[in-house]
């Protein structure tokens, strides 16, 4: 750690240059910071990488000695990594190029997203224009550099640093909920593997330092790679995190007087590379070896960040965000990080039937079969009206809303949805519901016009709305009142996914299965259309919007055999303009659902060997 | 280890390998084109010179999640020569399209079962085989149970489970993944 | 009456054409044996088909035991297998545990510390002989000498207790880790050992006494279950179902693994390849059995039980305890498992019942991609019908007795 060029809180920004091949790679990543070049004739601005003065007895002869090598592949920057040929765009990093050819280098503090900071020495790697070893994050690649990423001297640093990182890392994997997702973990099992030759005490630092609503920190567990005070500043832009004290007493902190109540701080534990920040939500809930995940979307806001849906068993545990670079690149709010707990918790799991006292749990063909005998009366009178929310899929609406049209004969539907919230200077959108695009192309493909939620108060209020058919639970103003209203009703149908005021009014209430139960897509503010993968099945008289309306229809007497999601957009997506391109299953994630580590054998109950004692570990109700 | 063995193989049959290479741990391996398999095997039986007659075993390998999983399956054949001390590891690779291969059992008698064994287990057919039963899964079943995209929990009972309240479905369930 | 013209027809040879054979009216007879008889040892069901007293065709079926060995191990880490491999020959399990081991390691490229592997050698023997008693007594017992089966069992017992005092328990051994063992020889055990294999080399000596030259036995041992050396080539027969017709292979001197090389042992070899002659072979291992386990836990160095490297090892305790590294090792090593380098290996080692192959296929993560067994049985019992089809119904007890068909091999 002899060259500390990296402890500037923000690091020396290196943004990467447009991958136009004409453009010249050093004029663009500047000069090499790590290596003080000992030529002081620079010249030219890559002289400090290839006029390398001959004494400065490189470990392996150059492969091309003296005077600028032609580049082998113009316009690209030509290398050799561990004897394989590397063609990489000028400027590109060395540590993502590598990867390329199947070295993977390891590193702490590197993310491609932030800026530079080569402060954790672990991508030190041997090149042939340096007598060091040289930080791979930081330094330009040249034309006809020879990289070595794993011989023994590579090797040998990569063992001194982990012996280093670990040095004072408290024996905390039993209790740390980064176990299994840490990187020292990975990086000590393939880089040093031996035993501790720590003599006395380690130190000790702030083991529960509270650093914000969000984000918990153990100062002990911190290998000071700054990319969480990277992130604050660059990415988030609220610079409230820094590095404090000097040597084996450094520590990250909150500025004085300052706390980490950023809307982004969640993700400064998703890029901790160790257990030192740690989701206050999340921790002592699970551990991450037995959570699977599946890709998702956050269904927070219009914004649709791409998600990571964590669950174990039929439980949601969290949300992680997913790269995608025209939504959110790397990242997720953290109110959008929270909103997964509406999947878990007052969920309805039995169709009812019947208001206030008369409410009993019915089962499915009793529900439906009531429904649909209402219905068929009602259809095509003034005083049925249908409320669809813009948190539902794109099938779900698709098919609810041509049930509606088709089955019971509307023109214009209302839109429900949840409040307008507030917004951020990121990603968040003031906007809460997440397909409220989606609803609004669906409606105008199937000829439907849309109705504000107001409308509908006052349709009721003067009565002119007797029965009113509720796709999703959310509205967008005071449920209290809003189910004040709804006593009007005369037959209310509710097919929502929690308990609310609301659900208390219905006639008839559907239990309705959430995203992470099915298969579907949004659209968000942009035009963008997702899909999302599930999870795990609903429970069983659960079942997603566009299944009921599918049985709805049946008992109608309509030829609807709809099994999937898949099948409903097939059907109706292509009469949506917007939609009709959308190639549904070609727009799946590539990641499939990864399970987590254990195969639970067969009859168990999804706790893990050791947590029988204490019960089941649902996040139900927490 | 067997690499004297293919090479005589191979001067005899130039056109009978796809391949031939040496795992990591010295095996050495030849992967032969289905069609070749048949006179291969006869010969490596009967060439004095080659002597495998102690026949050990065929299973195959599903490489769907492995990186180079085109064609999907690997069918190997297992021998050994008493007289020259060696085991002989042939491989014949095949389509997930167009799962078959021809049956030796007419060369070795205990191809026989080990056949049907992977009939059973991979769904792979021996053209030529006189009597292609499953063997350790009853007839009823559906599937192959050892082909990675066969759940792992997926359970075809004969006679109704019992049901059981708030059992899991984790990992492995039908119809989850 | 009937039941003497069956005496009659039994002590003639079946292919002869006899004047009793030309007017007998019998029609062909199913017989449905097991799958749950004693002498079906395991569950396997036989649909025989009888003409009179004679096998015209036989059919065995397997599956009953079928506990999906590979689909499991394919989704457990590699030391995770064993109990698995415990389950496979349940009567010698120390030799699959320790065969499975050695495949894994040789797909690793390990070499395992010299005490390991003298004690990997007579664990390896204690369970040939565990294997084979089993075996003998069976025979005794049906074919009717039940004290032959008792002495043997007495044997069994003994060995069972070492074995349990080794590694905990008497038949799912689930002995050694890759890379070595598990656990060091208990204290004065090496003694203990000694005094039972004295007790043993007693007890066979009366079982020699019982069986090997009594006349109701031999009747009914030698010329059986015939199988000619071309035909047992052809099933694929190893061990000493092969041995008894005279081919001289055994995996230990073929291709010696671990320090067999340094064992003095001679591998008995018959010649006629009947029930007898396996039944020789079996008693004669045991012999050399003994001579192995002897020399080999007199000549075990001190040292190490199992690598030191912590990637495959895990970490001694006080370590896991105490230091971050070793909490880290054991953490990765107990829920990722042993990484185990992408690649594919053929091993094999020589179990009780012949040779005992492993086909592993790793794609680099801490499960096996693949498990391929090539179970000895497996091949043994195919080969059955051949032993016993065109001779008499008696005949398949011992056949079944001597090929020693164990269910949890066959039917993985």
């Amino acid at each position: 750690m002899s060259e500390s060029d990296g402890k500037k809180p923000t690091g020396d920004a290196q943004p990467p240059p447009p991958g136009a091949p004409t453009v010249h790679p050093a004029a663009q990543t500047g000069p090499s910071p790590s290596n003080p070049p000992p030529s002081p004739t620079a010249s030219g601005p890559r002289a400090g990488i290839e006029h390398q003065p001959p004494a400065a007895k490189p470990p392996q002869p150059l492969p091309t000695p003296g005077g600028k090598p032609a580049p082998k592949h113009p316009g690209f920057v030509t290398v050799t990594v561990d004897g394989k040929e590397l063609v990489a765009k000028p400027g590109e990093n060395m540590v993502d190029a590598a990867k390329k050819v199947g070295s993977d280098i390891p590193y702490y503090c590197y993310h491609p997203r932030l800026s530079i900071a080569a402060n954790c020495r672990m991508c030190l790697v041997e090149v042939s224009n340096s007598p060091k070893l040289v930080p791979a994050c930081q330094t330009p690649m040249a034309e006809g550099m020879v990289i070595h990423t794993r011989n023994p001297r590579v090797q040998e640093s990569q063992r001194a640093v982990m012996e280093f990182l670990l040095l004072n890392h408290p024996v905390d994997c039993s209790i740390c909920d980064q176990a299994g997702e840490c990187k020292l973990q990975d990086y000590y099992q393939r880089h040093d593997y031996r035993s501790s030759r720590l003599e006395g005490e380690k130190v000790l630092r702030g083991k529960r330092k509270v650093l914000g609503p969000t984000v918990v920190l153990d100062q002990e567990r911190c290998v000071q790679c700054t990319r969480c005070v990277r992130f604050m500043a660059e990415v988030a832009r609220e610079p409230q995190l820094g590095m404090f004290g000097r040597g084996s007493a450094e520590y990250i902190d909150t500025f004085p007087g300052k706390q980490l109540d950023s809307n982004y701080s969640g993700n400064t534990v998703d890029i901790c590379p160790v257990g030192a920040l740690l989701n206050r939500d999340f921790r002592f809930r699970a551990r991450s070896w037995f959570l699977s995940a599946a890709p998702s979307v956050c269904t927070g806001c219009s914004r649709g960040c791409s998600t990571f849906v964590d669950f174990m068993g039929e439980d949601t545990y969290r949300y992680r965000p997913r790269e995608n670079e025209r939504i959110n690149k790397s990242w997720m709010c953290d109110q959008g990080r929270l909103s997964y707990k509406y999947v878990n918790q007052h969920r309805i799991a039995a169709a009812m039937v019947g208001r206030a006292e008369d409410r009993r749990e019915a089962t499915v063909q009793e529900a439906l079969k009531s429904v649909a005998e209402q219905f068929k009366a009602l259809a095509g009178t003034e005083g049925l009206a249908v409320l669809a929310s813009p948190l539902a899929s794109n099938e779900d609406l698709l098919a609810t809303l041509a049930f509606a049209r088709d089955a019971l004969g509307l023109r214009s539907v209302y839109v429900s949805g949840r409040p307008e919230g507030a917004g951020d200077h990121y990603l968040m959108t003031p906007d809460k519901n997440p397909n409220r695009r989606g609803l609004e192309w669906v409606a105008r493909g199937l000829d439907l016009s849309l109705k504000p939620f107001s409308e509908l108060g006052q349709a009721i209020n003067a009565g002119r709305v007797k029965a009113l058919y509720a796709i999703g639970g959310e509205v967008p103003v005071d449920p209290s009142l809003v189910a004040h209203g709804f006593a009007r009703l005369e037959y209310l149908v509710l097919q929502a996914s929690n308990e609310s005021a609301i659900t208390a009014q219905a006639h008839v209430l559907l239990p309705s299965a959430v995203h992470v139960e099915d298969e579907g897509t949004f659209t968000n503010l942009d035009g963008i259309t997702q899909r999302f993968r599930r999870a795990y099945p609903p429970s069983a008289d659960v079942r997603p919007h566009w299944a009921w309306a599918v049985q709805l229809a049946q008992e109608f007497g309509f030829p609807w055999m709809h099994t999937s999601a898949r099948d409903v957009f097939r059907e109706w997506g292509p009469r949506v303009a917007e939609l009709a391109s959308f190639d549904w299953d070609g727009a799946a994630p590539p990641l499939k659902v990864t399970r987590g580590l254990n195969p639970l054998p067969t009859g168990a109950d999804g706790r893990p060997p050791g947590y029988r004692e204490f019960g089941p570990p649902r996040v139900r109700g927490i | 280890m067997s690499l004297r063995a293919l090479t005589l193989v191979q001067e005899k049959y130039p056109d009978a390998f796809v391949e031939q290479y040496t795992d990591r741990t010295g095996g050495a391996w030849g992967v032969l084109k289905p069609e070749s398999l048949r006179q291969v095997l006869a010969h490596v039986k009967d060439d004095p010179q080659l002597d495998f007659k102690l026949f050990l075993s065929i299973d195959a390998v599903d490489r769907l999640q492995l990186p180079d999983n085109d064609p999907r399956f690997e069918v190997v054949y297992f021998l050994y020569s008493v007289s020259h001390r060696e085991h002989l590891r042939l491989k014949v690779r095949v389509s997930e399209a167009t799962p078959e291969v021809p049956s030796v059992t007419s060369i070795f008698q205990g191809a026989n079962w080990w056949e049907r064994f992977v009939w059973d287990f991979y769904g792979i057919r021996f053209s030529g085989h006189p009597d292609l039963r499953r063997i350790l899964m009853y007839e009823e079943f559906k599937g192959h149970p050892l082909r990675k995209d066969y759940p792992l929990r997926e359970r075809q009972p004969l006679i109704p489970e019992r049901p059981i309240r708030d059992i899991f479905r984790g990992p492995g369930t039908s119809g989850t993944a | 009456m009937a039941h003497a013209d069956e005496r009659e027809i039994e002590e003639l040879p079946p292919d002869e054409d006899s004047e009793l054979e030309a007017h007998l009216q019998t029609k062909r007879m199913l017989i449905n044996l097991g799958p749950s008889h004693p002498a079906m040892h395991g569950t396997v069901r036989m649909k025989v088909e009888l003409e009179g007293e004679i096998i015209v065709r036989a059919d065995p079926e397997i599956g009953f035991l079928h506990r999906g060995f590979q689909k499991s191990c394919e989704n457990v880490t590699w030391n995770q297998c064993l109990p698995y491999t415990d389950r496979l020959n349940y009567v010698s399990a120390i030799m699959n545990n320790l065969g499975f081991l050695n495949a894994v390691e040789k797909l690793v490229g390990l070499e395992i510390p010299e005490r390991a592997q003298y004690i990997r050698v007579a664990a390896s023997e204690l369970h040939r002989m565990h294997d084979h008693l089993t075996c003998v007594g069976a025979i005794g017992l049906e074919l009717g000498g039940f004290s032959a089966f008792l002495y043997a069992i007495e044997g069994r017992e003994l060995i069972m207790d070492r074995v349990s005092e080794l590694t905990g328990a008497r038949l799912t051994t689930t002995f050694g880790r890759v890379g070595g063992l598990n656990r060091d020889l208990p204290e004065g055990w090496v003694d203990r050992v000694h005094k039972t294999l004295d007790k043993i080399h007693e007890l066979l000596g009366e079982v020699d006494g019982l069986l090997t030259n009594n006349r109701i036995f031999v009747d009914r041992m030698r010329g059986t279950g015939i199988i000619t050396a071309q035909d047992a080539l052809d099933f694929g027969f190893t061990g000493p179902c092969l041995r008894a017709n005279g081919i001289k292979y055994d995996v230990r001197k073929a291709s010696p693994y671990w320090v067999y090389d340094r064992m003095d042992f001679d591998v008995p070899i018959g010649e006629n390849g009947d029930n007898y002659d396996r039944y020789l072979m079996r008693m004669e291992e045991l012999k050399q059995s003994e001579k192995i386990v002897r020399q080999a836990l007199r000549e075990a160095p001190p040292g190490p039980i199992i690598v030191d490297d912590w990637r495959i090892a895990l970490p001694p305790k006080a370590e896991v305890y105490g230091t971050i590294e070793g909490v880290i090792s054991h953490f990765k090593l107990v829920m990722e498992g042993v990484p185990v380098p992408p690649g594919e290996v053929y091993d094999c080692t020589e179990a009780a019942n012949g040779e005992l192959g492993w086909y592993l296929v790793s794609d680099g993560s801490g499960r096996p991609y693949k498990v391929h067994v090539r179970a000895p049985g497996f091949a043994i019992l195919s080969g059955v019908p051949r032993m016993i089809e065109g001779r008499m119904l008696a005949d398949v007890i011992p056949t079944f007795d001597t090929i020693n068909m164990i269910g949890g091999e066959v039917e993985q």
